[in-house]
């Protein structure tokens, strides 16, 4: 096995495949640190560039935009506050305000260094396990992904710092969005009220852009008047010194940690639809879970940017998996991987390893090579995007708000998703000023639909509800989401006990 | 009986989800399909007002903890008032500017409204005290648009909106 990876890393280092891995990692990065350009916009992209290559260079192309774009979000996360790609929302958390505390540089390499080494590990699984995981998955029927799907917003809700209520409730009005149009089996419209605009119901990226950007945008615009010249704090962030070994020391100091968002990572990649996003922020949730400062979480706390940028990583690597031992695209970016692979009369599945060996390690050293040229391009590029910050926000807020608006359009280029931007923009600002948490909503945006077609289909298949408590993973998953809840509760109890303690120590 | 935020936003959401729950459970119901269309709209429902009502009752025993406001509003009128912490009317003003963009778009074209709304949204944030800043945020403007413009409608092959008044 490894005799084979490593003669496929010396064939990758050709210039014919090193390249375009090169290529594609450099546009993955950009496209991840624009907002509003999704790493699925990316790789569609460059899917016409690769048409005329070797299967194994347009492969690497795409395979170095599905890594430089998991990566590229972060940049976006900790200087603007608004993730670059869905896959870092949870970047965001705790980037942004690192950054704004004076410390970009260490947020974003704490984020690039978690990127390489949870994308490394995840190589590592993609290498060794892919076969064995894939059969656990395989296990999965509609009962197992419902329960999936609870078990994630369950753990989701349990982010919030105010109340378990708010979470489960901002889920509720996330999985409200998506139920709105037409229903998945029937085509039955659903809460359109006649009116054609709603009709195919709310496309998930512009509610994304708008609740995030302008909930972020409008709050920072809130403080404007008041706020001190933040130009020159930036200015003075851009010189901030650094180490690389710090960094690095940050991140091996806590083994769990990065070994269980990994895992996190990889699990959610391997289960098709789930994606970067839900993996980013259970990573997250987990890393939150476990800490021993959980109160420090979204302050500019380095544990969740190692969470959730060590689990998207490892995330593609899970995704990965997933196309090559079952030809199943576990995502978006995945699918159109998939197609590309078709066009050249690859057949992915089951007997892709065993029979196109030299494409399928070519792959496993694409994807480790991407690592190192992420860094790399990281390292180029860092001073030139780190200049960011020292822009006012009178100058960036305009900027960033037409990117967004661009975001919303190249969707399907018509107005309708923009104008979608412009009334979630409105709720995602009205959200965040009565303390309801944009998480869970995210997440219920998210798995909605998915939540939906999996509860039909395991009642289609049989009509008995026990089965989801029954069934051994499915019941499972669903205890874990009950214990998740309960551990909220009683996190929440805890934390409440230790404010009313400090109030009363004089 | 008061209510604080949590409880209105309650409130807003219990609301919305009574006033949906008719309708999904309302929604036709095909014969070859076991569950109907309304099924799982109305299990998101029943959960967002079970969640909004416990979120009002949370607030109410919140609000019934507190104290009383106090009496002094009116007892003490040469008490200054406390500054305002939170500029909502840049805030409203930000909105209106690029719902004006969003309406303008289609209608003047994506380079000449995306021009006019960075300049015009710069202008409202930070209001110019020279020539010179206003000089800069035109520049800003034109080069922002002309960016993007390049970005998106020459590489990235994204059809921007033409205007249809001024057809460019």
């Amino acid at each position: 096995m490894f005799d084979l990876l490593t003669s496929a890393i010396i064939n990758v280092l050709q210039w014919k495949y090193l390249l375009p891995l090169f290529m594609g990692t450099l546009v993955g990065v950009v496209g991840g640190s624009l907002p509003g350009v999704t790493i699925t916009m990316t790789v569609i992209v460059i899917l016409p560039f690769t048409y005329g290559l070797d299967p194994l260079a347009g492969l690497a192309a795409m395979t170095g935009v599905y890594v430089g774009g998991s990566t590229g979000g972060l940049i976006t996360c900790c200087l603007l506050g608004i993730p670059g790609s869905p896959s870092s929302i949870a970047t965001t958390f705790d980037g942004f305000p690192m950054a704004r505390n004076g410390q970009p540089g260490r947020a974003i390499w704490l984020g690039v260094w978690a990127s390489v080494w949870g994308g490394l590990l995840g190589a590592l699984c993609l290498v060794l396990v892919t076969g064995p995981l894939a059969a656990i998955a395989l296990e999965f029927g509609p009962w197992e992904y419902f329960s999936l799907f609870v078990l994630a917003m369950a753990m989701v809700a349990g982010l919030t710092e105010a109340s378990l209520v708010k979470g489960l409730l901002s889920t509720a009005i996330g999985l409200l969005i998506t139920v709105i149009g037409t229903d998945p089996i029937a085509s039955v419209p659903r809460f359109t009220f006649g009116s054609e605009f709603i009709g195919g119901g709310f496309p998930f990226l512009p509610v994304l852009i708008g609740i995030f950007a302008f909930a972020q945008i409008m709050t920072d615009i809130e403080k404007l008047p008041q706020a001190p010249e933040t130009g020159s704090v930036r200015a003075q962030a851009r010189f901030e010194k650094f180490s690389h070994l710090k960094v690095n020391w940050e991140i091996f100091r806590q083994p769990f940690l990065l070994l269980w968002a990994t895992v996190v990572g990889l699990i959610i990649g391997i289960l098709p639809a789930i994606g970067g996003s839900a993996s980013s922020v259970m990573a997250y949730d987990q890393a939150k879970k476990f800490s021993k400062t959980p109160e420090r979480f979204g302050k500019g706390h380095h544990e969740g940017i190692i969470a959730s940028e060590a689990s998207n990583n490892a995330n593609v690597s899970g995704s990965l998996m997933t196309i090559m031992a079952f030809g199943i695209p576990g995502d978006a970016v995945t699918a159109v991987m998939l197609g590309a692979m078709t066009i050249h009369g690859i057949q992915s599945g089951p007997l892709f390893i065993s029979q196109q060996p030299q494409l399928s390690y070519g792959i496993y050293a694409a994807y480790i090579l991407a690592h190192p040229l992420m860094l790399a391009i990281c390292w180029v590029f860092m001073p030139i995007m780190i200049r960011v910050t020292s822009v006012r926000l009178a100058v960036l807020a305009p900027i960033v708000m037409v990117l967004c608006v661009l975001g919303a359009y190249a969707l399907n280029n018509t107005m309708q998703s923009v104008y979608v931007l412009l009334i979630f923009g409105v709720v995602g600002y009205a959200m965040v000023k009565v303390g309801m948490p944009l998480a869970p909503l995210i997440l219920g945006l998210i798995l909605g639909d998915q939540i939906e077609l999996n509860l039909i289909r395991a009642i289609m298949t049989d009509s008995d509800p026990w089965l989801f408590f029954t069934r051994p993973i499915s019941g499972g998953l669903l205890l874990a989401a009950g214990l998740s809840v309960v551990l909220a509760i009683w996190q929440h109890l805890r934390h409440q006990k230790r404010a009313l303690e400090e109030d009363t120590d004089f | 009986m008061r209510l604080g935020r949590d409880g209105i936003a309650g409130l807003v959401c219990l609301a919305v989800s009574l006033a949906l729950l008719p309708h999904a459970f309302g929604l036709p119901r095909l014969p070859i399909v076991p569950i109907g269309p309304g099924f799982y709209p109305a299990i998101v429902l029943t959960f967002m007002a079970l969640t909004s009502a416990v979120l009002v009752l949370q607030d109410l025993l919140a609000q019934r903890r507190l104290p009383p406001p106090p009496e002094a509003a009116t007892a003490e009128p040469n008490q200054p008032a406390p500054a305002p912490t939170r500029a909502y009317g840049l805030v409203a003003a930000s909105f209106l500017t690029i719902a004006v963009y969003i309406v303008l778009l289609p209608l003047l074209g994506f380079r000449i409204s995306t021009v006019l709304f960075v300049f015009v949204f710069q202008i409202v944030l930070e209001r110019p005290g020279s020539a010179l800043t206003l000089l800069r945020q035109a520049v800003v403007g034109l080069g922002a648009a002309a960016v993007t413009y390049l970005v998106f409608n020459e590489y990235l092959a994204v059809l921007l909106p033409r205007g249809s008044w001024t057809g460019w």
